[in-house]
C-alpha cells in the first residue's frame, strides 16, 4: 500500500497542463479502462508491446514524468508478480529445465504465460498510472458520476475522496507521536503483546476519529441545509471537443488495428506473436 | 489479497462484476433502509479511516509484515454485511484506479473477497459463537476466520482463472494468512473493545440500549 508521500505527489501530477490534463474526465476514464480491459483479452505479448508504447507516448504527451512512472509501476510489480514468479514452475508444459533439487521443473509454456501476465500487469499498471496522474480524484468520481454511478454512491464515493487526504495526515501524526516516543512496531526488543496493544489502540483511534469525523461533518453539512437529495459534487460543463475526438479515435483505431494484426498476421512473427493459453 | 489486472480471464472477471452489483444493490437498499440520514458522511468517512488503516504495515510473528483488512470489524460494528460491502467496494476503487493495488478488472472478485466473504463469515461467524464461547473470544475467531477464508477464495478464484494450481494455491494462502488473520483477530478486538469503552453507541447491538448519552468530548477520546 502506498502512503501519504504519493498521495499528495499524486495529486501534485494532476496540477500540470498538457493536452490530456485538460480532457473531459470522462473520456480519460473510459480509454484507458478500454486499454486494460483490451490487454486482459489478449493473449498475445506483440499486442501488450505495442500498448505499452503506446501508453508510453501518452505519458510524454501529458508531460508527465517518466522516471515517477516508472518508479510507480515498478513499486507496485511485487504484489502480483510474486504470483507471476511461480509461473514457469507450476504451469504444464515442455520441460526446459529442472532444478538440482525438489524434483523442480520449468516448463516453455509456464514461461510464456508467465511472460504474458508479467506484460499485462505492466500495461494496466502503466495505464492506472497514467490515469491518476492525469486526472485529479475528484474529477474521476465526477466522470463517474456522468457516466451513470447512483447518486448515493457517488456521494459517498466523492466524500471519502476529500477525507482520504485528512486521515493520511491524522495517521502520520499518530506515527510521528509514536516515533517520538521511540516506538517502533518492528522493534523485536519490546514484547510482541505489546506492540500489537500499541497498534491495535492506533487502529481503535483512527476508526473513532473516523465515527466522531462523521458526525461533526454531517452536523456542519446539515446546517448548511444537506439533504439526501443535496449535490455534492460540482457539474462542470466541459465540450467534448477536437481533442477528445482525436483521442478516442487513436485508441480505439489502434486497438482495432491492433486485433485484426492479431489475428492475422502476428502469429507468423514468432514467439512474441503466438496466442499464449 | 488484492488481486490484479490480467490474473483472472474477463468472462469471469464479469461473473464477479454481476455479483458486486447485486450485492452493492442490496447493500444500498439496507443503508437507505436501515441508517438515518448520518449514512451518507458515515459511510464516506469510515471507508477513508479504513483505508488509512489498511496502509498501516504490522509486524507479524516469523519476521513478516501485512495489514489489516477490516471486512470483518465493519460488519459487526454495524451488525450487518451490507456496511462492509459498501465501506470495500469504494476502498478496492480507489486503490485499483489511483494507487494500482488490486486491479479494475478484478475489482468485483476483490470486493466478493474482502468485503462479501469478509463481512458475512465475520459477523455470522461472530453471532453463531458469540452465546457458546463469549464476546470477544467470538469477535477473535470470526475476524481471524474472515481472512482465512477470504484468502481461500483468492486461490479457488486464482485455480478457476487458471492462474494457480488449487492445492498449492490453498496451502500458500492458507499458511500465510492463518498468521496474518491473527494481527486481523489481536486488532479487530482491541477496536472493539476500545469502542466499548469509549464509544458504545456507535455498537451496533448497543443501539437499543440506554446508555445515559455519556459521550465523551474527542480530546477526553485522546487523552485516554
Amino acid at each position: 500500500m502506498n502512503g501519504v508521500g504519493s498521495v499528495r505527489e499524486l495529486e501534485k501530477e494532476t496540477d500540470k497542463e498538457s493536452p490530456l490534463h485538460s480532457m473531459d474526465g470522462r473520456i480519460k476514464l473510459i480509454l484507458l479502462i478500454f486499454i486494460i480491459v483490451y490487454a486482459v483479452f489478449s493473449t498475445q505479448l506483440l499486442v501488450m508491446i505495442f500498448l505499452e508504447i503506446y501508453l508510453l507516448l501518452l505519458i510524454w504527451i501529458s508531460n508527465v514524468s517518466f522516471k515517477t512512472t516508472v518508479t510507480r509501476v515498478l513499486l507496485l510489480l511485487p504484489f502480483g508478480g510474486f504470483i507471476i514468479l511461480f509461473q514457469p514452475f507450476i504451469h504444464p508444459g515442455n520441460i526446459i529445465w529442472t532444478g538440482p533439487i525438489f524434483g523442480i521443473t520449468m516448463t516453455d509454456a509456464g514461461l510464456m504465460w508467465a511472460a504474458l501476465l508479467m506484460s499485462r500487469l505492466i500495461v494496466a499498471l502503466t495505464s492506472i498510472v497514467l490515469l491518476s496522474s492525469i486526472s485529479p480524484m475528484q474529477e474521476v468520481v465526477e466522470s463517474f458520476r456522468k457516466l451513470g454511478m447512483p447518486r448515493e454512491f457517488a456521494m459517498i464515493f466523492s466524500l471519502m475522496i476529500r477525507f482520504l487526504f485528512m486521515f493520511y495526515d491524522e495517521l502520520h501524526r499518530i506515527s510521528h507521536a509514536q516515533k517520538a516516543r521511540c516506538f517502533d512496531a518492528f522493534n523485536k526488543n519490546l514484547p510482541y503483546k505489546w506492540r500489537m496493544k500499541q497498534l491495535g489502540y492506533t487502529v481503535a483511534m483512527m476508526f473513532l476519529r473516523a465515527y466522531e469525523q462523521g458526525e461533526t461533518i454531517y452536523l456542519s453539512m446539515a446546517s448548511r441545509g444537506f439533504s439526501d437529495k443535496s449535490k455534492l459534487y460540482h457539474d462542470k460543463k466541459k465540450k467534448i471537443g477536437s481533442r477528445e475526438y482525436i483521442f478516442i479515435a487513436t485508441t480505439i483505431g489502434l486497438v482495432a488495428c491492433l486485433q485484426i494484426l492479431a489475428m492475422f498476421l502476428f502469429h507468423q512473427w514468432g514467439f512474441v506473436g503466438m496466442n499464449i493459453v | 489479497m488484492h488481486i490484479p489486472d490480467g490474473f483472472i480471464p474477463l468472462w469471469q472477471c464479469a461473473i464477479y462484476y454481476v455479483i458486486l452489483i447485486v450485492a452493492l444493490y442490496f447493500s444500498l437498499n439496507w443503508a437507505r433502509k436501515n441508517l438515518d440520514e448520518k449514512a451518507v458522511p458515515l459511510m464516506a468517512v469510515l471507508a477513508a479511516g479504513i483505508f488509512a488503516i489498511m496502509s498501516m504495515n504490522m509486524p507479524i510473528p516469523f519476521g513478516t509484515s501485512g495489514h489489516m483488512v477490516g471486512g470483518a470489524l465493519v460488519a459487526i460494528v454495524f451488525c450487518a454485511p451490507e456496511a462492509a460491502v459498501i465501506v470495500f467496494t469504494l476502498v478496492l476503487l480507489v486503490q485499483g484506479l489511483f494507487f494500482g493495488d488490486g486491479g479494475i478488472t478484478a475489482l468485483g472478485a476483490n470486493v466478493l473477497n474482502m468485503g462479501i466473504i469478509g463481512g458475512v463469515v465475520g459477523l455470522y461467524t461472530f453471532k453463531g459463537l458469540r452465546k457458546p464461547i463469549g464476546k470477544y473470544p467470538a469477535i477473535a475467531i470470526a475476524a481471524w476466520l474472515s481472512i482465512f477464508l477470504a484468502a481461500e477464495a483468492v486461490a479457488v478464484e486464482m485455480w478457476l482463472a487458471g492462474t494457480f494450481p488449487l492445492v498449492q494455491g490453498l496451502a500458500a494462502m492458507g499458511i500465510y494468512h492463518a498468521f496474518i488473520g491473527i494481527i486481523e483477530a489481536v486488532l479487530t478486538v482491541v477496536v472493539i473493545l476500545a469502542l466499548e469503552k469509549l464509544r458504545p453507541d456507535l455498537l451496533a447491538w448497543n443501539k437499543n440500549k440506554n446508555l445515559g448519552e455519556q459521550k465523551p468530548e474527542p480530546s477526553e477520546v485522546a487523552a485516554k
